[in-house]
C-alpha cells in the first residue's frame, strides 16, 4: 500500500512538471508579452529599447532555459510579482484560495446532502414514476450551463424579487456572517446543481447495484427486516465507490467554481485565474492555474488513495 | 523413428512477469509456465501433451506456435531455427503451424460469417482471389463435413461440434504441415468428442499432417497420440510412445493420473487412490522435485534435487521419467 | 444476412424504444438539427438579415417582423437563434467525433499492444483527465494562434474561431472514448478468435481493424453521443465568457456575451439562448442514455 502510494505520488509529480512547462508555454504564446504591453503604453520606447528590455528580462532566451529559471525562483518560493495587483502573486493567492475552498466545501456539503438520500430512495423504489422523475431532474443539473443558471438566478431573485444580492461578497460597510452568508446563498445554488446531478445518479447506480449482490439476497433470507438490511449492510458498500467519485470530481466542480465566481462576481480563485488571463497578468495566471492544477491532482491522488484503501478487493501486493 | 523430426525444442523456458498496478510499480513475481522442456515431434505422428490444467500445456503448445516468444531455449523447424523469427519470415511460417482452439465459441468472431472465417486465413496471406477463395471454402467445409451452403451462416447458428468443424477448416486452409489442436474436445458434449476426434484421424491420413496434441483427458489422449509427454508444473515428467506410458507409466504422477481414470465396464478404479493436495502456487514452486508435496513416495532426496528427465531402465525406445525412484509399479 | 444479427437489432431498437426519454431526445435533436438548418429559409421567409443592425428595433418585443424579438443592435432574435444552433451543433458534432477518432486510435494502441504502449498512453490520459479542463480550455483560448507556427495558417481564416475552439476541446475531450476502447480491446485481445487471428499471421493492424473495432463500436457510440452535450457546455461557456465563437458567427453561447449586464432592460435575451443550449445538451444526455441500455443492458452507469 505505501509502495502504491509512493508510485501515485511520484507518477503526480511528473503530470504536475509536464503540465507546469505546458501551461508556461502556452502563457508565453498568448497575445503581447509584457515589453509589447510596456511599448503599447509608452509611445516613446524605440524598438531597440524593446530588444534591450526583452534581453535584460531575459525574454529574448528559448522556452526551456527561461521556463528553468523560472522554475528554480519558483523552488525557491519566489513566484513573481502581479502586474495588475502589484503584489506578489502568491500572496494576491492566498486570500482567494480560501474563498473558493469555502464556495467549494458549502457546494459538496449541499449536493451531497442532497444526492445522497434522494439517490437512495430512487435505487430502492426504482422504474416508478418518482424515480424518473429524480432522474429527469439529475440530468437536467447535469446538462444546464452554469452560467445560464447564474443568469436565470439572478433574474429571478436579484432581479425580478430582489430577495438576494445578484453577486459581490458582501454588502459594503456591514461585516457579518450573515450577510456573507447571504451573499453565498445563489453562487452555491448555482455551483451545487451538476454535481448533486451528477452525484444523485452515482449514488442511484452504485446501491441499486450492491442491492444485487448476494449478500443482500443471503440478509433478506435470513428474514432480517428491509430496513436493516439497507441500512447495514448495502449503504455501507454503496458508499465506498461514492468516496472516490466526489474527490474525482473535484476537478469539475473547479470548472464550474470558475464560471460561478465570474458571475456573481464572488473572489475566488476561479475569477482571479480569468481575470488574470484576460489582464495579461502572466504571473498571476500561472500561480492560479498550478495551483488548480496542484488541488486536482491531489484530489485525484486521494480519490485512488481512498479506493485502495477501502476496497479490499484490489491489492496492490499482488497475488499473496 | 530415424527421420528428422518435424519441429523439434531445446531447453525451452517461458516466464510472466507479473506486475503491479502503474507505471513505476515493480515486478511483484514471475511465473514460470514453461520450464526447461524438450521435445520432438515425429512428422505425420501425433504428439500429445497431458497433464492437469495450470500445468503450462497450453501455455508450451502457444509458445510452439510462436503466440508467445520464449523466454529460453529454441525451436526448430523443419531444421531451421525459427526462434527469433520476424515479420515476413513470421508471416510465411505462420502458414505452415496451424492453431485449433478449445472454446468452439470464443475461437470464432461472432460477427463474421462462416465463409468470412474459413477464408481469413488465405485472405491474410492473400492466397487467390474472391472466386479461387469462395471454391476453397466449399471445399473445406467438405472436408470437414459440413454443408458449404452453410457458409453465409454465423457461427451462433452452429452446434459445439460443427463450430469445431469450422475452427478445423480455418486450420487446414493454408494446407499446414503442423495443426496445434489445443483441448479440441473438451469443451463438446461427450457424444461430439469421438466424431470429431475420427475426423482429425482422418484428416492426418489424408493430408499429412502432423497433430501435437494438448489434453488433460487421458480416453482423447489414448484415442489420438503416439507418444505422450505428461506435464507437471512446467515441466515434462514422463514421455514415451503412447502404448508405453498406458502399459508401464514410471513417474508418480503419471501412475496417479492413470489412476483416477474411470475404467470402461464401470469396474473400480485401481487401487492407491487419485491424487491428493492441490497444484502448488506457480509463483512459488516447491524446492526439489516439484511433485513431491503431493509424492507418496517422496523422501529426502526429492525435496533437495529436481531428478533429470532420464531413460527409464528396462522400459522400451524413448520412454523417460523424471524421478529419483523411476519404475513401473 | 441472417435471421439473428436481424432480431438482435430489432432488439436492440425496441429496448431503445422503452426509453420515451431517449425517443423524445432524439426526435427534439432532429427537430432542432432540422430547424437549424433552415435557418436561410427561415431568413428569405421573414425578409431580415441575420447580422443586419437595425438601431431602430433595439430590444423590440415580439411582433410579425421578429417573433422572439430583437436585440440590443436590433438584430433578429430568432434568427441568430438558428444561425447559432447551426455553429452550436456544427462544432459540438465535429468536436465529439474528431475526439471519438483520438480515442478511439489511443485506446486500441494502448489495449491491443498492452505492455509499454499501455503504459505510457493510459498515464497520458489519466494525465489529461486529471487536469483542471475549464482553466486549461481558457488558456488555450486565449492563445495567439498566429504564434504557433502549423496553425498559424489556420489562423488567418474567416472561420478561424469555429476551428480553434473545435481543435482545443477534442484536445481534452479524447480521453473518456479511449479508456472505454482501452478496456475492450484489452479483454479482447485475450479472446480466442484473436490469438487465432494471430496464429495465422494477421498483423497487428488487420486483428485492430476486423476484429476489435467492430466489437468495441457500442461502447463508442454511448460515449459520444454523452461527450455532445458536454462538448456544447464548454463550447457554450468560452463563447460566453468571449473566448470561443467570435462575433459576428453567432453561437448560443455568444449570444449570451452582453446578456449579464443587459438582464435588467432585456431578460428574454438571456433566456432564449441558455435554454437553447439546455434542451440540446439534455436532450443529447438522454439519447445517450437510452443508447447504452438499449446496446449494452449490462452495463451499469454512473
Amino acid at each position: 500500500m505505501k509502495r502504491y502510494v509512493a508510485g501515485r505520488l511520484l507518477e503526480s509529480l511528473v503530470v504536475l512538471a509536464l503540465m507546469s512547462y505546458l501551461i508556461y508555454g502556452l502563457i508565453g504564446l498568448m497575445p503581447g508579452d509584457p515589453i509589447d504591453i510596456m511599448v503599447q503604453a509608452d509611445p516613446d520606447l524605440t524598438p531597440a529599447d524593446a530588444a534591450r528590455l526583452k534581453a535584460l528580462y531575459g525574454l529574448d532566451k528559448p522556452l526551456h532555459e527561461r521556463y528553468l529559471n523560472w522554475l528554480s525562483a519558483a523552488l525557491g518560493g519566489d513566484f513573481g510579482y502581479s502586474r495588475v495587483h502589484n503584489a506578489p502573486a502568491l500572496d494576491v493567492l492566498g486570500p482567494r484560495l480560501v474563498n473558493t475552498l469555502v464556495l467549494m466545501g458549502l457546494s459538496f456539503v449541499v449536493s451531497l446532502a442532497i444526492a445522497l438520500p434522494i439517490g437512495i430512495y430512487s435505487a430502492l423504489r426504482p422504474y416508478g414514476a418518482r424515480d424518473y422523475a429524480i432522474n429527469f431532474a439529475a440530468l437536467a443539473g447535469i446538462s444546464v450551463p452554469v452560467f445560464w443558471l447564474a443568469l436565470m438566478l439572478i433574474y429571478l431573485f436579484a432581479v425580478a424579487w430582489g430577495v438576494l444580492p445578484a453577486g459581490g461578497m458582501q454588502t459594503i460597510g456591514v461585516d457579518s456572517l450573515a450577510d456573507k452568508a447571504l451573499y453565498l446563498v445563489l453562487p452555491v445554488l448555482t455551483l451545487s446543481a451538476a454535481s448533486a446531478g451528477g452525484f444523485t445518479r452515482f449514488v442511484r447506480a452504485s446501491t441499486m447495484e450492491t442491492m444485487r449482490q448476494d449478500y443482500i439476497r443471503t440478509a433478506r433470507a435470513k428474514g432480517l427486516p428491509e430496513r436493516r438490511v439497507v441500512l447495514k449492510h448495502a449503504l455501507r458498500n454503496a458508499l465506498i465507490p461514492v468516496v472516490t467519485i466526489v474527490a474525482l470530481s473535484f476537478g469539475s466542480l473547479f470548472s464550474g467554481a470558475l464560471i460561478t465566481e465570474t458571475m456573481f462576481s464572488y473572489r475566488g480563485m476561479g475569477k482571479l485565474i480569468y481575470d488574470s488571463i484576460m489582464g495579461n497578468d502572466y504571473n498571476l495566471a500561472l500561480v492560479g492555474l498550478l495551483f488548480a492544477t496542484v488541488l486536482t491532482l491531489l484530489a485525484n491522488l486521494a480519490a485512488d488513495v481512498c479506493y485502495a484503501w477501502l476496497d479490499p478487493r484490489i491489492s496492490y501486493q499482488g497475488p499473496a | 523413428m530415424n527421420a528428422p523430426p518435424l519441429l523439434e525444442a531445446r531447453n525451452l523456458q517461458k516466464h510472466f512477469a507479473v506486475k503491479g498496478a502503474g507505471l513505476f510499480a515493480g515486478r511483484i513475481g514471475t511465473v514460470r509456465a514453461v520450464e526447461d522442456v524438450s521435445l520432438a515431434l515425429a512428422a505425420g505422428k501425433t504428439f500429445a501433451l497431458v497433464g492437469e490444467s495450470g500445468c503450462g500445456k497450453t501455455t508450451l503448445a502457444r509458445t510452439l506456435a510462436l503466440l508467445h516468444r520464449p523466454s529460453a531455449g529454441a525451436i526448430h523447424f523443419r531444421g531451421k531455427e525459427i526462434t527469433h523469427l520476424k515479420g515476413r519470415q513470421l508471416k510465411l511460417l505462420r502458414r505452415d503451424i496451424q492453431v485449433i482452439f478449445q472454446d468452439p465459441y470464443g475461437s470464432l468472431d461472432p460477427r463474421m460469417t462462416v465463409a468470412a472465417i474459413v477464408s481469413e486465413p488465405l485472405r491474410i496471406h492473400r492466397v487467390g482471389d474472391r472466386r479461387g477463395r469462395a471454391e476453397r471454402v466449399r471445399e473445406l467445409m467438405d472436408a470437414v463435413g459440413l454443408s458449404p451452403a452453410l457458409a453465409d451462416r454465423y457461427p451462433h447458428e452452429f452446434s459445439g461440434g460443427q463450430r469445431q468443424r469450422i475452427g478445423i477448416a480455418r486450420a487446414l486452409a493454408l494446407n499446414p504441415k503442423l495443426v496445434i489442436a489445443d483441448e479440441p474436445v473438451s469443451a463438446l458434449d461427450v457424444s461430439v468428442q469421438s466424431q470429431v476426434l475420427n475426423l482429425l484421424q482422418d484428416l492426418q491420413e489424408a493430408f499429412g499432417l502432423t497433430y501435437l496434441l494438448v489434453s488433460h483427458d487421458l480416453a482423447v489422449v489414448a484415442h489420438m497420440a503416439h507418444r505422450v509427454a505428461v506435464m507437471y508444473l512446467g515441466r515434462i515428467v514422463e514421455t514415451a510412445p503412447r502404448d508405453d506410458l498406458f502399459a508401464r507409466p514410471s513417474h508418480p504422477y503419471t501412475q496417479a493420473l492413470l489412476r483416477a481414470v474411470p475404467r470402461p465396464g464401470g469396474g473400480k478404479r485401481r487401487p492407491g487412490g487419485g491424487l491428493g493436495g492441490e497444484v502448488p502456487n506457480p509463483l512459488s514452486p516447491p524446492a526439489g522435485c516439484p511433485f513431491h508435496p503431493r509424492c507418496p513416495r517422496a523422501e529426502d532426496i526429492c525435496r533437495e534435487q529436481l531428478p533429470a528427465l532420464e531413460a527409464v531402465p528396462g522400459s522400451g525406445d524413448g520412454h523417460r521419467a523424471a524421478c529419483h525412484f523411476k519404475g513401473w509399479e | 444476412m441472417s435471421g439473428a444479427p436481424r432480431s438482435m437489432a430489432a432488439l436492440t431498437a425496441r429496448r431503445f424504444a422503452r426509453h420515451r426519454m431517449a425517443v423524445a431526445g432524439a426526435l427534439v435533436l432532429v427537430a432542432l438539427a432540422l430547424s437549424a438548418l433552415a435557418a436561410p429559409l427561415v431568413e428569405v421567409w421573414l425578409g431580415i438579415d441575420a447580422n443586419e443592425v437595425d438601431l431602430l428595433a433595439r430590444f423590440e418585443g415580439r411582433s410579425a417582423a421578429h417573433p422572439l424579438g430583437a436585440d440590443e443592435l436590433g438584430r433578429d432574435v430568432l434568427v441568430r437563434l438558428l444561425y447559432g444552433g447551426r455553429v452550436s451543433l456544427f462544432v459540438a458534432l465535429a468536436t465529439a467525433l474528431a475526439a471519438a477518432v483520438i480515442g478511439t486510435v489511443i485506446g486500441l494502441v494502448a489495449g491491443y499492444y498492452g505492455r509499454w504502449a499501455d503504459a505510457v498512453l493510459m498515464r497520458v490520459t489519466d494525465g489529461v483527465i486529471a487536469l483542471p479542463i475549464l482553466p486549461l480550455l481558457i488558456i488555450l483560448a486565449a492563445v495567439d494562434m498566429s504564434k504557433i507556427p502549423l496553425v498559424a495558417a489556420l489562423a488567418e481564416t474567416e472561420n478561424a474561431s469555429l476551428y480553434r475552439i473545435v481543435l482545443i476541446i477534442t484536445l481534452v475531450g479524447w480521453t473518456t472514448v479511449a479508456r472505454l476502447v482501452r478496456g475492450t480491446a484489452l479483454s479482447l485481445r485475450e479472446r480466442e478468435y484473436v490469438v487465432a487471428a494471430r496464429g495465422m499471421g494477421a498483423s497487428g493492424f488487420r486483428i485492430m481493424a476486423t476484429h476489435i473495432l467492430p466489437n468495441t463500436v457500442s461502447p463508442i457510440i454511448v460515449a459520444t453521443t454523452l461527450s455532445v452535450g458536454n462538448v456544447i457546455l464548454f463550447e457554450s461557456v468560452l463563447s460566453f465568457l468571449g473566448l470561443g465563437i467570435q462575433p459576428p458567427i453567432a453561437s448560443w453561447g455568444n449570444m449570451l456575451n452582453n446578456a449579464q449586464e443587459l438582464i435588467y432592460e432585456a431578460p428574454a435575451l438571456a433566456f432564449y439562448p441558455g435554454a437553447l443550449i439546455f434542451l440540446t445538451v439534455i436532450a443529447f444526455n438522454f439519447l445517450g442514455d437510452g443508447l447504452q441500455d438499449a446496446l449494452d443492458p449490462k452495463a451499469v452507469h454512473g
